[in-house]
């Protein structure tokens, strides 16, 4: 049984051999395909379903998935629960009316799992039943209703497991389940299947939520455990191990475009808490231990460090991180933390920050959240300079600027507003209420104050209701524009309106000057002042558009920046760039530097994307630092790395999901896919099982890997 | 002896036949058709054809920096340098440049780590002071082989690393290994010899001959003597780190 990691690194051994075996199996995708047998219930015997209301059509569907999903009890997996409805791997909710799903489901959202493990879902109950007696005969009783049905359902699913443990003679799991998820946590073995149960509930329901915090909310349990001696350090570990390991149960093989491991089920660990308290805990190190022996990608797991982390943190996560499979990330939470209270969170939520399954940050628990991604290059090439017609003409630098700057105003404004009006309604006082939406009661319950407030999680029951526009195309876009500035105006290499001719004709003819244009000029990602000031004053230009936005409805507009692999579908529709970039070539990935363009290092690299005001966009901006295997090994790899980890959090970044990774090795696993079948890589906020991406999303990695290897 | 100063660089792979870099006033770079002719006796260095080449295939390699230029190039990494990192001094041969012990000492004012890779040719007692680790060469402590292979006697070499070491340097030794050349146990014997007489060792690394050179050697107009044959086996590398 081998684990195996990208540089001949040996993986430790610390877990018992049936636990192994289960990973194994699991990753050997028995469970997924296993889920796959049994897609979705039907609800087309239900009586007069057509005539249902929406949310009693969704109540039904919850109703009969956990009446009638399969209850899968592995052999040997200490804790129980599983989402066995191969629909949800789709992200859809499960259950069909006439061979067709019903109801789409959630993500890109970290439930409240802090309530569960701590008050329990009885704490939920007993808020809804308060809420449907407050509520009962307003606007608000259908869901107030929905609620207690769907906790009706939960409760049902859960005895069936009860049941079911009992019969197969489980009396270790069957004790441990008796009392959670309804009641506190009582032990650290009892949290752990609280947070499982419910997280497999939220999933067997088709949504997609992330973790959040887990080392903290288990941190408690874990001192009290070992302290009274019912817990050792082992059989925490081996109860966390299959934590992880049902958490690939939806892992089938085969090609999915960007991957099958993309679930969004984020972990978040280290950290300091709601007092500025450093959380690192044991329980932060057996999750390090268990990614760094099992080689587990499915959780994407981000550390988040600050000026004051220890070196024993830095030199464990450095010790998992070159191990390959792009598992860990980063955040500078110092940094994060700041954006979001001058932002104006308050501090105590600010430091509860988690993400909402991929990196995105946000209050765990309480954030709706959505984000809009746009080719901001686009928007340069298209609208500021309109596909480089002829007719366009700036005199000088800022007056081009400054008119893409209005462009993106322009445009921005135009966005919220579709997406405002899509999901709100402006009534005649000038008062913005919500639209009805598609039912979501399942995650309502797990997010705050929807109970409470008698309105769902797509209709203003949550706390913080967000939509974040994402610059996508960032360092093409500055790229462009510091190569205009630089051939035309400063170095008057050529006049603007013959490049506009030279890039509408894709470099035709004109080599010497695209190489000039390549070679000659350090772009964003190099630490060259002049470029990353324009990316700096862009950045911060466009957090000040989204925030002269704020403030005219329930939703705040944060900015962030993100491709998420979409230079993919965008390359083959941008032009040429000033920066000699053809058409059709590769474009930036999230606030990376374009791939080849960065002939500094890794240390520039951060350099550069650390002069942006990062702090000005509280969702966050994504770097990935592809790193070779070779240069991470032996001691001096291991310093290298910690240094690389120190430097970023030292200079004030935000996100950087750093992978060890080479282009060679993932040559080898194109060419022979069934030799690395569980080679992982680093997508963006997620991580792809390698030879499960389509052809396309495997080229566009190698090239990253290739180009823009930091060191 | 390899040449100390600036040296132009050619790339024929990046050359796309422009002829831009014939703006050379000393007529260098002439253009014989497609092929692209170098007279690098005529070169002073200038840099003209290196800032005309769209391509970067003509380089000139080198330049002249102060130490407080250094100094500001080094600091740009600060933030990475933690308790351990810090900056190595490579080369070429540092102790050639007359400013070495300057930069040093600058580095060691800042509380910067100072490791500097010495051939130990040259004198390095001035810097001692200053420098945290020195990776000091053994290439062979066979004499005939060494004057024959890098055209010096390897006495002063080991003489300054006695003197260096006296004086309470930091080292770390590091041993090539070409085959064909000084792989053999008496050359081994002695490099373990050397190493137990120094007090302020911190270990010996083996460095297996690599052919990489062959690139540099393309781009600087010199004839290629890498030889893959020279490459030692795992064996010898076993071998020469039983001993150490």
């Amino acid at each position: 049984m081998e684990f195996s990691s990208v540089n001949g690194i040996k993986r430790p051994v610390r877990l018992s051999e049936a636990t192994r075996r289960f990973a194994c199996e699991s990753l050997g995708h028995k469970y997924g395909l296993m889920t796959k047998e049994t897609m979705s219930v039907s609800l087309d015997e239900i009586e007069g379903f057509e005539s249902f209301t929406p949310i009693q059509k969704y109540d039904a569907a919850i109703m009969k998935i956990a009446s009638e999903a399969p209850v899968r009890i592995c052999d040997g997996e200490l804790i129980s629960g599983a989402a066995t409805l191969g629909t949800a791997i789709s992200h859809q909710i499960p259950a069909t009316y006439n061979g067709k799903p019903v109801f789409m489901s959630l993500s890109h959202l970290t439930a409240d799992f802090e309530t569960v493990v701590f008050k329990g879902v009885g704490y939920i109950r007993a808020n809804a039943e308060a809420a449907y007696e407050k509520y009962k005969g307003t606007g608000k009783e259908e869901f107030a209703k929905s609620c207690l049905v769907c906790l009706d359902a939960f409760d049902i699913w859960h005895k069936r497991y009860l049941e079911a443990l009992k019969d197969k003679g489980c009396t270790d799991n069957y004790n441990n389940l008796c009392n959670v998820p309804y009641k506190p946590a009582a032990s650290f073995y009892e949290a752990v299947q609280s947070i499982w149960f419910v997280f497999a509930f939220l999933r067997l329901c088709g949504n997609w939520p992330g973790i959040g915090r887990i080392d903290k909310f288990l941190a408690p349990f874990y001192k009290a455990d070992i302290e009274k001696g019912i817990l050792t350090e082992k059989r925490a570990r081996e109860i966390l191990a299959h934590f992880f390991i049902k958490g690939c149960e939806w892992i089938c093989g085969g090609n999915y475009g960007s991957g099958d491991a993309q679930h969004y089920q984020n972990l978040v660990i280290s950290g300091v808490d709601e007092d500025g308290v450093d959380i690192t805990n044991p329980v932060t190190y057996l999750i390090l231990d268990i990614i760094e022996e099992l080689g587990i990608s499915d959780f994407p797991t981000t550390v988040r460090l600050n000026k004051n982390s220890s070196d024993r943190l830095l030199y464990r996560v450095a010790e998992v991180m070159r191990l390959g499979g792009g598992v860990l990330a980063v955040y500078d939470e110092d940094n994060v933390i700041k954006a979001m209270t001058e932002y104006g969170y308050d501090i105590c939520e600010a430091r509860r920050f988690a993400n909402d399954g991929c990196w995105e940050v946000q209050v765990p628990g309480k954030t709706n959240f959505c984000y809009i991604p746009t080719d901001f290059l686009q928007i340069l090439q298209k609208n500021t300079l309109k596909n480089y017609d002829k007719s366009v003409l700036f005199d000088g630098f800022d007056a081009l600027y400054n008119a893409y700057l209005a462009d993106v105003k322009a445009f921005c404004e135009g966005l919220l507003s579709s997406v405002l009006q899509n999901n709100m309604l402006k009534c005649e006082d000038g008062i913005w209420v919500w639209r009805k939406n598609i039912p979501c009661t399942v995650i309502s319950l797990f997010e705050q104050d929807c109970v409470g407030r008698g309105l769902s999680y797509l209709e203003g029951g949550a706390v913080y209701n967000v939509i974040s526009p994402h610059v996508g195309g960032l360092a093409d876009t500055v790229n462009s524009l510091y190569a205009i500035k630089k051939l035309v105006f400063d170095d008057k290499k050529i006049g603007f309106a013959d490049l506009m001719r030279v890039l509408s004709e894709n470099w035709e003819n004109c080599e010497a000057l695209r190489q000039y244009a390549l070679n000659k000029y350090e772009y964003y990602g190099n630490d060259n002042d002049e470029a990353d000031e324009i990316c700096r004053r862009f950045l911060s230009d466009f957090a000040d558009i989204c925030d002269s936005l704020n403030g005219r409805s329930g939703y705040i507009f944060p900015g962030g920046v993100s491709t998420f692999g979409r230079q993919l579908e965008w390359s083959p529709q941008r032009l040429a760039c000033a920066s000699g970039r053809k058409r059709g070539e590769i474009l930036a990935a999230n606030a990376s530097p374009t791939p080849g363009t960065d002939r500094q290092g890794a240390t520039a690299i951060i350099r550069s994307y650390c002069k942006n005001e990062l702090h000005k966009l509280p969702v966050g901006a994504a770097l990935d630092i592809r790193l070779l295997p070779s240069c991470t090994k032996g001691d001096e790899g291991l310093e290298a790395l910690v240094s690389l980890l120190r430097g970023f959090v030292n200079l004030g970044g935000f996100f950087m999901q750093p992978d060890v990774a080479d282009a060679e090795i993932l040559k080898a696993a194109q060419d022979k896919p069934e030799d690395y079948q569980n080679l992982s890589v680093r997508v963006s906020g997620w991580n792809a099982r390698f030879v499960t991406l389509n052809k396309e999303w495997q080229d566009m990695v190698i090239q990253q890997n290739e180009c823009g290897c930091g060191y | 002896m390899r040449e100390t100063g600036k040296q132009l660089l050619y790339s024929a792979k990046k050359c796309i036949g422009c002829q831009a870099c014939t703006v050379c006033k000393h007529d260098v770079h002439t253009f014989n058709g497609f092929e692209h002719e170098i007279d690098r006796e005529k070169c002073v260095k200038c840099g003209e054809c290196e800032t005309a080449c769209p391509t970067s295939a003509v380089q000139i390699c080198g330049r002249e920096m102060t130490v407080s230029e250094i100094i500001k190039e080094i600091e740009k990494d600060a933030a990475f340098y933690g308790e351990h990192g810090g900056v190595t001094l490579s080369g070429g041969e540092p102790f050639l440049q007359e400013n070495t012990v300057k930069l040093l000492l600058a580095c060691k004012e800042r509380g910067i780590n100072t490791a500097v890779e010495t051939c130990g040719f040259y004198a390095v007692t001035a810097a001692v002071p200053y420098v945290d680790l020195f990776l000091w060469d053994i290439k062979d402590t066979d004499d005939e082989r060494h004057k024959k292979y890098t055209g010096v006697s390897n006495k002063r070499i080991i003489e300054n690393l006695i003197k260096a070491d006296a004086a309470g340097a930091k080292t770390r030794l590091r041993c090539i290994l070409v085959n064909g050349v000084n792989a053999d146990e008496t050359h081994y014997k002695n490099v373990a010899d050397i190493k137990s007489k120094l007090k302020n060792c911190t270990g010996a690394d083996v460095l297996p001959y690599h052919a990489f050179g062959g690139a540099k050697a393309e781009l600087t107009g010199q004839p290629d003597t890498s030889d893959k044959s020279m490459i030692p086996d795992e064996k010898q590398i076993g071998l020469f780190k039983s001993y150490l």
